[in-house]
């Protein structure tokens, strides 16, 4: 066993050189046997008790091995464990035992035998193999956990197999598939260091091939990850759009837009502007904010009516038909309206003026803008103006903005879906104004013929042409329109009715209303006109007929109940029932004072309601000086009493006034009732009748009102809303009316009845209102301490 | 040629110092002690040692292939022979015993009693 220069051999054994692999002490090896001479050397072992052989890797694997030097020349001792025998094959596992110098054949038929030397084991210990020997572990370890993907190997338990690092050194060789040399120059490895050195090296090419190996693998999978991923995500989006039932119904919407833009017909301007945003549509993705904004906006295009109008033939005689059948009375009004109606027949390009409906609520604006459409078969369209105070309600905000959308006109034209309709501008009296723009400014150009045809809708940007909108503005009062506007406006007044119209008014249309609204059969509910003058009366304080509507409909609902009980006769409401029915009257009429002390006069006002009689009272102060006002009295009428001071204390004498009563005395003057506001110059006469009647001691008439404007020289001046005041003065059971001059040609619209039942006086001067109020005073010329 | 290179842990037990192999065995509690039966059949009895170190029982010895007569070859080897060796630890420390192998139909008992009265 001594290792000499001479080696010796000490053991015979059959060789069984093997391809492609060695065999190492102490590991097993399956092999499969097959050639004739290995065969024999196979059989040679299994007949010795210890089933022993050299197995020795082959130099050459393509030859048959004929002698030693065909195979390496340190082999394996190999012990047989398992054996199994198949015609092809001998199936063995040999496990290693020693290592052996194989030094001479002793035999080569059948098989090769040969001398051998027993090599020790390259054991030893040291400083170094321990170094090595860790370096081993940690690099086989790191090996194992790189190849670990594959090979599901427990790492500590395999390396705790080897008792030795020689063995742990065959071991890992065994496991690395190394390539024949390798595994050889291992085998011979005559000492620790060297096979550690070799597996060492080993083991960092594989961790370094491992490494790259897994670089590779580790990409491709990311490569497919990702495209999987996106895969999966695309899926995910397509099943929410599908549960949300978006996916296909996009596509549908944006086909079926780009369907009735083919269909539709645009002006060329509109068609290119819509082909543009409908090419936008078809890229974006559903989700985009932007794709429901350019399909609302498309929408909008597709719904305009760019071209299409009502047929608008314009028939005269019809038309009158129409308007007499909604409206009764307002004479005036539908002549105007018939003469707008005629020229637009005449002329259909002619710039139709706009009408401006104003008058007090309930007076029938709307209904009348409503028959005018049907009076030209044009669709009618509302757009209450009320409250708006923003320009971008009317003209709409960009595109650009989130939430935008086209302005109320656009709207509203929208709805109508022509472009011809009747547009009735409700309230335009009740528009805003801040700091966001002036609504009234962009109505400008809106109303103004010759401007609208290419009006410019912020949110739509293309131009419209609004010209053959047939536009009506209404309003309750001019004052609060700019100036520009109402230029624009051909202002139609429509005033209160009086109360045989509005009798006539219920008879006609309200009574017969409710009665259809209430279910009631017809000829079931009779109001006679006795009672509907007293619902207007003492029910109702309006200069329309919405309250006397409400009234009606109430009776009606109260007759209706009966109705529903079973009963079946007709029922009359005389004016007797009407506190039963609709509690006590709500306003005491409004009768005239019989008998006016010194110094109170009877005047008109007109409010938005109507007219009104108020009363102007004025009282000497003793001690006193100047003029004290009272009653909510606006700057204007203030004026007006300062003047009727002036006027007295300037011309006492014509009036026969001691000028001594106003050094002596002070003036207040105060206009019932208090809590009202009240302004406008056409108190002055009754200012200057109570003056006069206070100064001079001598009581006004009491059945006389009077109206009208006061100059400093004496002078009375028209004013405005005689039909109210007039019918207002009746109502109180007023009979002498004194009136400007200049206002005579407003009687004409005073309903005749009236005009038949009251007498007028038309003043020109201070000395004619006086003349007729205070007739005593002309005529006795009486003067005052 | 095949080349296996995981190898199955289980048949990786080799002393490090021999190339037997290791027989199967079972180990008894018994009143007075611990009965090893040991597979080792076609094992001569006289070819078997046993030896006792404290709480370590080692049997080692030699099976023979003795069926060999001329002519004859292996279709297959599936039984172990030659050299085996198999230690195992006993649940305690026994402390004294006496020592007693007897071989039954092909098994080895070994029978170790405490010896309480030396």
């Amino acid at each position: 066993m001594s290792d000499t220069p001479e080696p010796v051999a000490d053991r015979f054994y059959p060789v069984l050189p093997i391809k492609n692999s060695v065999l190492f002490p102490g590991l097993f090896l399956p092999l499969s046997v097959g050639r004739s001479f290995t065969r024999a050397a196979v059989d040679a072992a299994m007949a010795t008790e210890e089933k022993t052989l050299v197995v020795v890797a082959q130099r050459d694997v393509n030859v048959d091995v004929a002698n030693l030097d065909d195979v390496y020349a340190v082999g394996t001792v190999g012990v047989i464990k398992k054996l199994a025998r198949s015609p092809e094959a001998i199936e063995l596992l040999v496990q290693g035992a020693g290592r052996v110098r194989l030094l001479k054949s002793t035999q080569s038929e059948p098989y090769l035998r040969a001398a051998v030397q027993t090599l020790p084991p390259p054991l030893g210990g040291g400083e170094q193999v321990e170094a090595l020997h860790r370096a081993v572990l940690d690099a086989a370890r790191k090996v194992i956990e790189l190849a670990r993907p594959q090979a599901e190997i427990d790492v500590e338990q395999v390396l705790a197999q080897a008792p030795n690092p020689v063995q742990l050194a065959y071991l890992l060789a065994s496991m690395l598939g190394l390539d024949v040399i390798k595994e050889q120059a291992l085998l011979e490895a005559e000492s620790p260091e060297v096979a550690l050195a070799l597996i060492l090296d080993h083991l960092s090419h594989e961790t370094r091939v491992l490494e790259l190996r897994n670089q590779v693998a580790s990409k491709a999978q990311q490569e497919m990850t990702k495209e999987q991923r996106e895969y999966w995500l695309r899926q995910q989006m397509r099943a929410i759009q599908d549960e949300l039932g978006e996916s296909t119904p996009e596509k549908a919407e944006a086909g079926d837009l780009r369907r009735r833009l083919q269909e539709s017909d645009l002006p060329d301007a509109v068609r290119k502007e819509a082909e543009r945003e409908l090419n936008r549509l078809e890229r974006l993705p559903p989700a985009a904010p932007d794709f429901q904004v350019t399909r609302t906006y498309l929408e909008l295009i597709l719904e305009l009516p760019w071209k299409k109008s009502s047929e608008a033939a314009i028939d005269l005689a019809a038309a009158k038909e129409v308007l007499d059948a909604d409206h009764y009375g307002l004479e005036r009004i539908k002549e105007r309206i018939l003469e707008h109606l005629a020229v637009l027949k005449l002329n259909p390009k002619a710039r139709a003026p706009i009408l401006c409906l104003v008058g007090p609520p309930g007076v029938g604006k709307t209904s009348l803008g409503q028959s005018v459409a049907r009076a030209t078969g044009r669709t009618f369209e509302r757009l209450s103006l009320g409250g708006m105070h923003d320009e971008s309600e009317l003209r709409g905000h960009r595109r650009t903005y989130i939430g935008a959308m086209p302005g109320r006109l656009i709207q509203a034209i929208r709805r109508a879906g022509v472009n011809n309709p009747v547009l009735m501008l409700d309230e335009i009296d009740k528009l805003g104004r801040d700091y966001r723009g002036d609504p009234a400014a962009a109505l400008l150009e809106i109303l103004d013929p010759a401007q609208n045809n290419t009006f410019r809708d912020n949110y739509l940007d293309l131009p419209f042409d609004l010209s053959n909108v047939l536009f009506i503005t209404t309003a309750n009062t001019l004052d609060p329109i700019p100036a520009p506007l109402l230029d624009r406006l051909e202002v139609l007044r429509l005033s209160g009715y009086s109360e045989a119209e509005k009798v006539e008014i219920a008879r006609r249309y309200l009574i017969p209303r409710q009665v259809k609204e209430t279910g009631l059969p017809d000829g079931s509910f009779n109001l006679p006109d006795e009672t509907v003058r007293r619902l207007v009366s003492r029910y109702t304080r309006e200069a329309g007929v919405r309250q006397l509507e409400q009234m009606i409909g109430r009776l009606a609902r109260k007759v209706a109940v009966r109705f529903a009980q079973g009963t079946t006769e007709p029922v009359t409401i005389g004016p007797e029932d009407l506190s039963e029915l609709l509690g006590p009257e709500r306003f005491s009429p409004e009768e005239a004072r019989k008998q006016l002390p010194p110094g109170v006069a009877t005047g008109l006002a007109w409010t938005e309601t109507g007219g009104d009689v108020l009363y102007i009272e004025a009282s000497l102060i003793p001690g006193a000086h100047g003029l004290k006002l009272t009653g909510q009295l606006g700057e204007v009428m203030k004026e007006s009493a300062s003047i009727a001071r002036s006027l007295m204390m300037a011309q006492a004498a014509r009036f026969g006034i001691d000028p001594g009563v106003f050094r002596r005395n002070g003036v207040h003057i105060h206009v019932p009732a208090g809590a009202v506001p009240k302004d406008g110059p056409s108190a002055g006469v009754a200012m200057v009748t109570a003056l006069a009647s206070l100064y001079t001691h001598t009581p006004a008439r009491s059945d006389t009102a009077m109206t009208g404007e006061v100059t400093l020289t004496g002078l009375v001046l028209p004013i405005g809303g005689v039909k109210e005041k007039v019918l207002a003065a009746r109502r109180a059971g007023i009979t002498h009316i004194v009136l400007p001059k200049a206002n005579e040609k407003d009687l004409r619209d005073v309903p005749e009845p009236v005009r038949n039942e009251m007498a007028f006086v038309m003043a020109s001067t201070v000395e004619d209102v006086l003349a007729a109020t205070i007739p005593q005073s002309a005529r006795a010329g009486v003067g005052v301490r | 040629m095949p080349r296996d290179r995981i190898l199955p842990t289980s048949m990786f037990r080799p002393p490090a110092d021999s190339l037997g192999w290791q027989p199967l065995l079972d180990i008894y509690a018994v009143r007075d002690g611990w009965l090893l039966k040991v597979d080792l059949a076609g094992v001569r009895p006289d070819e078997v040692t046993v030896t006792i170190v404290g709480r370590r029982v080692t049997v080692r010895g030699l099976r023979r292939d003795q069926s060999i007569e001329e002519g004859c070859c292996h279709y297959r080897m599936e039984i172990s022979y030659s050299r085996f060796e198999r230690t195992v630890e006993l649940p305690d420390d026994p402390g004294p015993v006496a020592v007693q192998t007897e071989s039954r139909d092909g098994m080895l008992l070994i029978r170790i009693r405490r010896n309480t009265h030396p």
